[in-house]
């Protein structure tokens, strides 16, 4: 879930040019909130049919992420709890807590382009990439630096990403995952920002597994809340039943 | 002339009874032989057709590509219209939808949270409905192991060796986790009605059966199914027909533009098996010649030794001054009629025994311990159309040949010597 | 002796029906050692495929491999267990990595398993040379159900994507050089071969394997360190054997239908010797031979019947028999006609242990045969047997 988060990316302004890392860091800072809850909706494009889901997430900080499908009528109900590195999900109809491990960690989430891994990923990019600034590019109107990131261990999933930071809200306007080989993989592409709880938000966003053809899996932001009080029973199993 | 002669060989046991036996027995033999090549060659396609290709099998363009895959999101849709079609359109056809999938199966401890998963290949086919052909086909309820077969919705099977990987008894609730139609997570309860055991280490290490309306409704597709398997009615692979079946199907039926269009294959079609079938029945044809040719010699050598048993009765009628023009056309006679006769039981036996062995079959599974890759374990015989008739070619005509070789002696035979032979 | 020239002599003067009798009996024995020799010859051919593409003298698998299982792939490699190495660096085996990974032919994602092996190596007939004359691109080899399910072409590039040993994303392309056109599945079906070192360099294993192949002519170590396990060939080979054994099965019923046959030719020679020849046993009789002995010569010259069809048998059916075995059975596209092709003429195989086997047979099943009807002999009076009556 996080992965997604951290393009909710509220803007800071900073007067110096900063460093690659500098950049990061921000981009990090300015997406953290204390807690965020906010309503999306996931467009899979597939062979067949166009689906759309809504789903109501509360996130605490870094550890832990509760999300609820709210439509179609039938993911209505099914629960994801992300605590740590753990994921379960529940779904009413079968009324179990299921968890999502091992080999299932790589499937798509909902048909998406995007695995539960993905979305597990941790957000702190600044803790597992080195940035360097390889330059700067407009994108979506907007002068971006545009940085390489290389993975300071050897666990990570992607060994290099680039990204296109926005040199005045600091905002990641556009991302690329690569292969160790430097082959791309995928890219992320922000469609439009808005401005949600007072922040400056990637409003929509395009994942896209590059390997395959396809059209994509579109995100969107509907509402977000930073900040609000999140009691802590919704971050645990219990609550996945209720 | 021949009314005498019937006569002469009802009432003469030695003339009809032990040459009309020998082409019976003979006879009997080819008969039963063709048909159990016949059935070998069905036997080494049932399994196939049974469990993967069906004699023909329907899916969408698209599906029959990566058929490999069990891609659920390019099955066919509007299912029940198209069985309807189907039964209607071919009347002498079994028609029956399956899905197969791939999903995760998981089992809840106490508090219903996960315990064990595993990964599952399903197959769901029709198996509440008791008239449903399925459970010929896949002969379920002879694969039990433990338990019962489903009887009720969200009962399923799951193979024993998984069963018991992952702990899981008769009776226990598991979740089938897998993908719907549309890609969307789909999860659903299933009680593990009992456990089976199918031979093919592939699905014993992960199978699940369950019926095809409640996977429908698990996988959300309503009306939908991977694939819709056609079989013959008597349950055998009839290759032209099937080809043509499939060839006038897709002229009616297949969009060459639309990826979800129906196509229909024929079993010989799939997985590389027209080679298969062109080589077993290039054998069928070697072994049926030699059966054939070694009859032949045998009544042959049979109508040889007819002629020799008569010698006393030949002089006799010689010395009586009977013709040898007419004794050798009365001998020909007798021997067509012989011929005939025997012929004539000994396909019908032969067909009584093949017949029986084609519904019953012969069970071998006494002969294979431990036996680990999905084989028909009932070897069973084919009637074919041509057993009817191809036991009179040997049957007449080398009995026939016989006489006629052996007849000629009549010609030989030296009026001198005759009352000399009958003295003793 | 003077019984076996008796016996000899009495059939040879029955001439044609004899001889009928015997053709028959022949046919017998070569259809039944030619069909029994194709299903021989089916079973050797495919196991020695699968010896010589695949199991070679047997393999050593990783303890945590399953080759159902392919998410237990990511646990299943690890260092060679230095006793094998020592096989592997004598040229007697050779290790294969495998790694879990996915393709991506026009775009769309298959599951594959990565296969590395050594180009050089000559353990198994896999023709893995050619993954050694690609300089640019990863050189890659596949099997011709795997290039039939993907629509992949020699000289196709095509994306393979895969984890590391620390779970980073890799791709790359890489370049079909050949496609197998193999019957041996298991080296098919959704699997790329690449060079070992190059999957181990790619995936972060290097010096490690899933499993190692020995050589047909390798022993197995006598010790092999923990977590390496030896898979025999009976193990690996089980599959095969049942199935071969269903096919003998079907075919013993025609073996026995074939006997039938010639049975009752045998069975009709000698009830009418019996029968023709009553004075002549009822001669030898007076003449002071027991019954016993006379139905001894009486079921001696129909097993001589099986004698001389061993003969005739033998005249045409050795050179027919050699002939087979050296051109074999040219077996029509069991699998598409494209790429390397393997296994496509199939050579019966006609063992000692056949050919005897079958003769024993079939002699029994003739003396047998021609004893029956000569029981009658006991109950024969010497008086009426010269009269030429019998009961």
């Amino acid at each position: 879930m996080k992965s997604l988060l951290f393009l909710l990316v509220p803007v800071f302004a900073f007067a110096q040019v900063p460093s690659g890392e500098e950049i990061l860091k921000k981009v990090d800072e300015n997406s953290w909130a204390k807690t965020r809850i906010f309503t999306s909706k996931m467009i899979v494009q597939g062979r067949r049919a166009t689906r759309t889901i809504t789903s109501k997430s509360w996130v605490k900080g870094d550890e832990a992420a509760f999300t609820e499908y709210l439509a179609p009528a039938r993911e209505k109900g099914i629960k994801m709890l992300k605590m740590e590195d753990q994921l379960w999900t529940y779904s009413p109809q079968t009324d179990r807590i299921i968890r999502i491990s091992g080999h299932m960690l790589r499937q798509s989430v909902m048909g998406s382009d995007l695995s539960y891994e993905d979305m597990m990923e941790d957000a702190e990019i600044v803790k597992k990439y080195d940035a360097k600034v390889e330059g700067s590019e407009v994108v979506l109107d907007c002068e971006c630096w545009v940085l390489l990131l290389s993975a300071k261990d050897k666990d990570a999933a992607y060994q290099s990403r680039k990204v296109w930071v926005d040199k005045e809200r600091y905002i990641i306007l556009k991302e690329e995952r690569y292969a160790k080989s430097g082959k791309l993989l995928k890219r992320t592409e922000i469609l439009s920002v808005r401005r949600m709880g007072g922040r400056w938000v990637a409003g929509e966003i395009l994942f896209r597994d590059l390997l395959k053809s396809g059209k994509g899996t579109k995100f969107i932001i509907e509402s977000v809340e930073y900040n609000a009080d999140i009691p802590d029973y919704i971050f645990s199993k219990a609550s996945l039943r209720k | 002339m021949i009314k005498f002669l019937i006569k002469g060989l009802l009432r003469d046991r030695s003339k009809s009874l032990f040459p009309v036996l020998t082409v019976t027995a003979g006879v009997t033999l080819v008969v039963f032989a063709i048909c159990w090549v016949g059935g070998v060659q069905t036997n080494m396609m049932s399994a196939s057709a049974h469990f993967r290709t069906g004699h023909v099998k329907i899916m969408t363009r698209a599906y029959a590509e990566q058929s490999d895959l069990l891609p659920v999101d390019l099955a066919l849709v509007g299912t029940d219209s198209l069985l309807g079609h189907l039964k209607a359109s071919y009347p002498g056809m079994i028609w029956t939808q399956r899905i197969l999938f791939a999903g995760l199966l998981d089992v809840p401890d106490e508090s219903g949270e996960t315990r064990e998963q595993g990964t599952v290949a399903g197959i769901a086919i029709s198996v509440l409905d008791p008239g449903s052909p399925e459970h010929k086909f896949l002969e379920m309820e002879k694969s039990i192991v433990r338990g019962r077969m489903p009887q009720k919705s969200y009962d399923c099977l799951i193979s024993e060796t998984f069963a018991q990987k992952l702990k899981v008894n008769p009776g226990d609730e598991v979740t089938l986790i897998g993908s719907t139609m549309f890609g969307a997570m789909s999860m659903t309860n299933f009680t593990v009605a009992g456990t089976v055991r199918f031979g093919i280490s592939a699905l014993d290490r992960g199978a699940l059966i369950a019926d095809i309306t409640d996977v429908q409704t698990a996988l959300d597709m309503d009306n939908g199914a991977s694939e819709i398997l056609g079989f013959f009615t008597d349950d055998i692979y009839h290759r032209e027909k099937a080809v043509d079946l499939a060839e006038q199907f897709n002229i009616k039926n297949t969009d060459p533009d639309g990826e979800f269009s129906p196509v229909m294959l024929a079993l010989e079609q799939q997985e590389g098996l027209a080679g298969m079938l062109d080589m077993v029945g290039m054998m069928s044809s070697v072994i049926i010649t030699i059966f054939i040719v070694v009859m032949s010699i045998v009544l042959w050598n049979a109508g040889l030794m007819g002629n020799i048993r008569r010698y006393g009765e030949i002089g006799v009628r010689l010395a009586m001054g009977e013709a040898k023009g007419h004794l050798y056309r009365s001998l020909l006679l007798e021997a067509f009629a012989i011929g005939i006769f025997g012929s004539l039981i000994g396909t019908v036996l032969g067909l009584i025994v093949s017949f029986y062995l084609q519904y019953h079959g012969i069970d071998i599974t006494s002969f294979l311990k431990d036996s680990t890759i999905m084989l028909p374990d009932v070897m069973r015989a084919r009637v074919t159309s041509s057993a009817y008739f191809i036991g009179f070619l040997p049957g007449v005509c080398a009995t026939f040949l016989g006489a006629a070789i052996s007849g000629i002696g009549v010609y030989k035979r030296q009026t001198s010597q005759l009352f000399k032979e009958l003295e003793v | 002796m003077l019984m076996f020239k008796l016996a000899l002599r009495n059939i040879l003067g029955a001439g044609l029906r004899t001889w009928l009798n015997v053709i028959v009996l022949s046919f017998s024995f070569v259809a039944i050692i030619y069909m029994q020799g194709i299903y021989d010859g089916m079973q050797d051919q495919a196991s020695q495929a699968e010896i010589q593409f695949a199991y070679g003298g047997g393999q050593y698998w990783h303890a945590a491999y399953d080759p159902y299982d392919p998410f237990s792939l990511q646990d299943s490699h690890g260092k060679i267990a230095p006793e094998l190495q020592d096989k592997i660096n004598d040229g007697e085996a050779t290790p294969v990595l495998i790694v879990q990974g996915s393709m991506y032919p026009n775009g769309r994602l298959k599951p594959v398993l990565l296969k590395g092996i050594d180009p050089a190596q000559k353990t198994v007939a896999i023709p893995s040379a050619v993954l050694a004359k690609e300089k640019d691109a990863i050189p890659a080899l596949i099997g011709a159900r795997t290039a039939r399910n993907s629509g992949l072409k020699i000289g196709d590039y095509v994306t393979i994507r895969w984890r590391d040993a620390n779970g980073t994303f890799d791709a790359q392309e890489v370049k079909i050089m050949e496609i197998m056109n193999t019957l041996v599945q298991s080296i098919d079906n959704g699997q790329i071969w690449m060079p070992l070192e190059q999957l181990r360099q790619l995936s972060g294993m290097p010096d490690e394997a899933t499993l190692v192949i020995l050589g047909q002519e390798t022993d197995s170590p006598a010790q092999v360190s923990l977590g390496w396990v030896h898979k025999d060939m009976d193990f690996l080979l089980k599959d095969l054997k049942q199935l071969v054994k269903t096919k003998t099965i079907g075919a013993s019923v025609m073996y026995i239908a074939l006997l039938l046959l010639a049975m009752l030719a045998i069975f009709d020679t000698q009830v009418l010797s019996l029968f023709r020849r009553r004075k002549e046993i009822g001669t030898l009789v007076s003449l002071g031979m027991t019954r016993v002995q006379v139905i001894k010569l009486f079921t001696f010259e129909g097993a001589m019947h099986g004698i001389l069809a061993a003969g005739v048998a033998a005249l045409y059916g050795i050179p027919l028999f050699i002939y087979s075995a050296k051109a074999g059975w040219k077996l029509p596209q069991v699998t598409e006609g494209y790429g390397l092709s393997i296994g496509q003429t199939l050579f019966p195989v006609f063992g000692a242990g056949l050919v005897v086997g079958t003769i024993f047979l079939v002699m029994i099943t003739v003396t047998i045969v021609s004893y029956l009807p000569t029981r009658r002999i006991l109950k024969l009076k010497p008086t009426d047997a010269l009269r030429g009556k019998m009961s």
